[in-house]
């Protein structure tokens, strides 16, 4: 059985891309989400294997998602996708319990082998 | 050899020394049987007294040779009373007063025989029981080392390397104890972090175990484990690559710079009139370079808030022995950074404040008893940070802020109208902070002394900052200061009213929209402006400012303006545009009125007062 993500950006223009990405390489997406609240409450409903999560989105950022999903699951295996330049925003993520990161652009390597990575 | 090179060095460090002493001091009283403030005093004074004697300073070195005396015969007798602790304290405070007397040359002038005397006496206190034989206060002097040194270098092709690095960290985390992290993390987020790292990891994992482990992280380059003989990142080496730079100079640096972003301004507009072409491609490489090297000059000045919030506990200490109260004092946040030309300004409204809690906030303990509450009061100061924003807040849960007796005086005075009943937060802090406002009469030996609450707002204001004030009665009382987190540029928006420029930092803005007369109202007497379905009160810029002359002929513009909950619309007669401007602080003559926080040059050398958006919001006072 492939492995499920869950898919977080506000830009339906980069969902699709990681989707793509994602899909493939043989992996399921089970949802999108475009705000943390949402990420938060489908996280909650779908149990995704994996959750990819932008920084920036309107109504909760990712970091405080990622705080809320770890809350609730400290096992949840997150992966942020960061603009170059937020270095901060991704330490800060990591300590919140993201797993790892990949920086905009995305090359669709990088994506599959931090995903892999992640699932381990 | 010529000693007076030194003595700058000497003052700094010594300074250094006596805090960190006097902060160990107040620890070691709280919890007289612990073992490490006591040594960490000794260290202090056994530094000071080192130092000193090199300046060959006499009676600086006689003084601390004697509480070192002391403090050795203390680490053997370790029940320790008040009197000791404030004889302690009374030496810090000569020491502190000494070394400025000393770098001036005359050491000779301060008297030191009767402490040295008491000091000696302390020592001869008979023991009044035999010390438990295995008393060791002190630690070994290096700890057992567990562990294995692992060092790690991140491909240095990658992005993010800081990030990198942080995840094997937290992956060793996952496979043991991990500990001794050099550079420490803070430095991993610097642009300059090269990738190299190193840590202790305490693990039943073999070592190609934790290598692999290590090594899956992603742009891991090298794992390497074993006792490093020659760590390229000793502690010796970290040091090697700072230096000490004169604060005067630092800041010369980072005028000159706020003032290369303001002239930035004037060349990328004039660019902008030539066209697009070579001129104005260097013109934004310019603007681009003036404003990273604004930034990096920011960062130089950032100072952690412990600089200032150090003396707190000494001064909260005194002050509550004073007054026969009982204060538990806790500092949270003191790695917060602030640009230092703000902190520096900071000591004495925050002391203020402190002294109001102890003098009219904390209740006597018996009257703390009767109202049920413990009979240890609590004072905290706390500081919180983001990117742009410090709050610093002082709270206490003494017995607040009796609303009864200042509505009574405030009404009595005219601050608010007659028959009021009620007086909201906000409009506390504006009674409270009037002029010469007191509601007791009676000024005590504590509370009547150094600055007002009016020199605190006042004082916050010229800072780009605000104060709030909640309290409860019967609860307690807190205090927010809200401060920018670096002085000097902010993004400002352009007005114009009467033939003045004005400039409304961006910070305070929540929109502007087009002025027109059919949204004006009223309400309470007080004019108001309808915007989409929310009325706020109108102010009239060129009302308040008395600005004479003919009505505006342009398109008069509201200025929605936005300090915490509170909204107003402020009328001008047009705008200009958006411009960085470099903020010189400003001293209004008493009298002005208190709208102005400060003002700048504009970048064609036009100058313009700066308009306080917190002062626009409560205008009720002046309405």
């Amino acid at each position: 059985m492939s492995h499920t993500i869950l898919v977080c950006d506000d830009a339906i223009f980069m969902r699709t891309m990681i989707s793509d990405i994602l899909a493939q390489a043989g992996f399921e997406v089970v949802g999108e989400a475009e705000t943390g609240r949402e990420a938060v409450e489908k996280y909650r409903q779908l149990k995704p294997d994996l959750v990819t999560m932008d920084i920036v989105m309107p109504d909760m950022g990712g970091i405080e998602a990622v705080r809320e999903i770890c809350k609730d699951d400290p096992a949840a295996r997150i992966l942020m996708c960061s603009a170059m330049g937020q270095q901060a925003l991704v330490v800060e993520a990591i300590q919140a319990g993201a797993k790892d990161f990949v920086v905009k652009p995305f090359q669709p390597s990088r994506v599959l082998e931090a995903v892999q990575r992640v699932l381990g | 050899m010529d000693l007076t090179r030194y003595a700058a060095l000497f003052l700094t460090e010594s300074r250094e020394q006596l805090a960190a002493m006097s902060k160990a001091l107040l620890a070691w009283e709280r919890q007289p049987q612990a073992s490490e403030p006591a040594i960490t005093c000794f260290r202090a004074m056994h530094t000071f007294k080192g130092m000193a004697a090199a300046m060959g300073y006499p009676r600086l070195t006689e003084l601390a040779h004697g509480s070192e005396s002391l403090l050795e015969h203390l680490r053997h007798e370790p029940a320790t009373g008040r009197p000791v602790f404030n004889l302690l304290f009374r030496v810090v405070d000569t020491l502190e007063q000494g070394i400025g007397l000393a770098v001036e040359g005359q050491d000779g002038r301060l008297e030191v025989a009767p402490l040295v005397e008491e000091l000696a006496a302390a020592v001869r206190v008979p023991r009044r029981r035999a010390a438990p034989a295995t008393q060791d206060v002190v630690p070994p002097d290096a700890p057992a080392r567990a562990g294995r040194e692992i060092r790690v270098l991140i491909d240095p092709g990658a992005v993010m390397r800081g990030a990198r690095a942080m995840l094997v960290v937290r992956k060793a985390e996952s496979l043991g104890k991990v500990s001794g992290l050099r550079p420490p993390l803070a430095a991993f987020e610097l642009d300059g972090f090269d990738g190299a790292f190193s840590f202790r990891l305490e693990s039943t994992l073999s070592d190609p175990a934790v290598v692999g482990q290590l090594e899956v992280v992603g742009d891991v380059a090298r794992v390497d484990v074993g006792e490093p003989q020659v760590d390229f990142r000793t502690e010796a080496g970290n040091r090697r690559r700072q230096i000490r730079v004169d604060l005067r100079r630092l800041d010369r640096i980072m005028n000159l710079a706020s003032e290369l972003v303001v002239a930035k301004g004037r060349l990328v507009e004039l660019a902008g009139l030539a066209g697009q072409g070579p001129l104005s491609e260097v013109a934004d490489r310019i603007g681009r370079i003036a404003s990273d090297l604004y930034g990096e000059a920011v960062q130089t000045r950032l100072t952690p808030v412990w600089q200032v919030f150090d003396r707190f506990p000494r001064v909260v200490r005194d002050l509550a022995s004073q007054l026969g109260k009982r204060v538990r004092f806790d500092i949270e946040g003191e790695d917060t950074l602030l640009d230092r030309a703000i902190l520096d300004e900071l000591g004495e409204p925050l002391i203020h404040l402190l002294r109001n809690a102890i003098d009219h906030g904390i209740e006597a303990p018996r009257d703390r008893a009767r109202a049920g509450k413990p009979e240890e009061g609590t004072i905290r100061v706390s500081a919180t940070g983001d990117r742009n924003t410090v709050l610093i807040r002082v709270s206490d849960d003494g017995a607040g802020v009796d609303r009864s007796r200042v509505l009574e005086a405030a009404i009595e005075r005219g601050l608010v109208p007659p028959g009021s009943s009620v007086l909201p937060d906000e409009l506390l802090l504006r009674v409270l902070s009037a002029p010469g406002f007191s509601t007791s009469g009676k000024v005590s030996s504590v509370s009547g002394r150094g600055m007002g609450m009016e020199a605190v707002t006042t004082r916050l204001r010229g800072l780009g900052g605000s104060v709030e004030v909640t309290s409860e009665r019967g609860v307690g009382s807190e205090f927010t200061l809200r401060l920018p987190m670096t002085l000097a540029i902010v993004k400002a928006l352009l007005a114009r009213v009467g033939n003045e420029q004005y400039a409304i930092p961006l910070a305070g803005i929540a929109e502007t929209v087009e002025f027109r007369t059919d949204r004006l109202g009223a309400l309470e007497g007080r004019e108001t402006f309808q915007l989409r379905d929310e009325v706020l009160p109108a102010v009239r810029l060129r009302e308040w400012l008395g600005v004479a002359g003919a009505p505006p002929t342009g398109r008069p513009a509201a200025v929605i303006i936005e300090v915490g909950e509170q909204r107003a619309a402020v009328v001008v007669d047009a705008l200009i545009g958006q411009q960085e401007i470099l903020v010189e602080p400003f001293d209004a003559p008493r009298g002005t009125l208190p709208v102005f926080s400060g003002a700048t040059l504009l970048g064609d050398g036009v100058p313009a007062l700066i308009v306080d958006p917190a002062a626009l919001v409560g205008g009720g006072l002046h309405g």
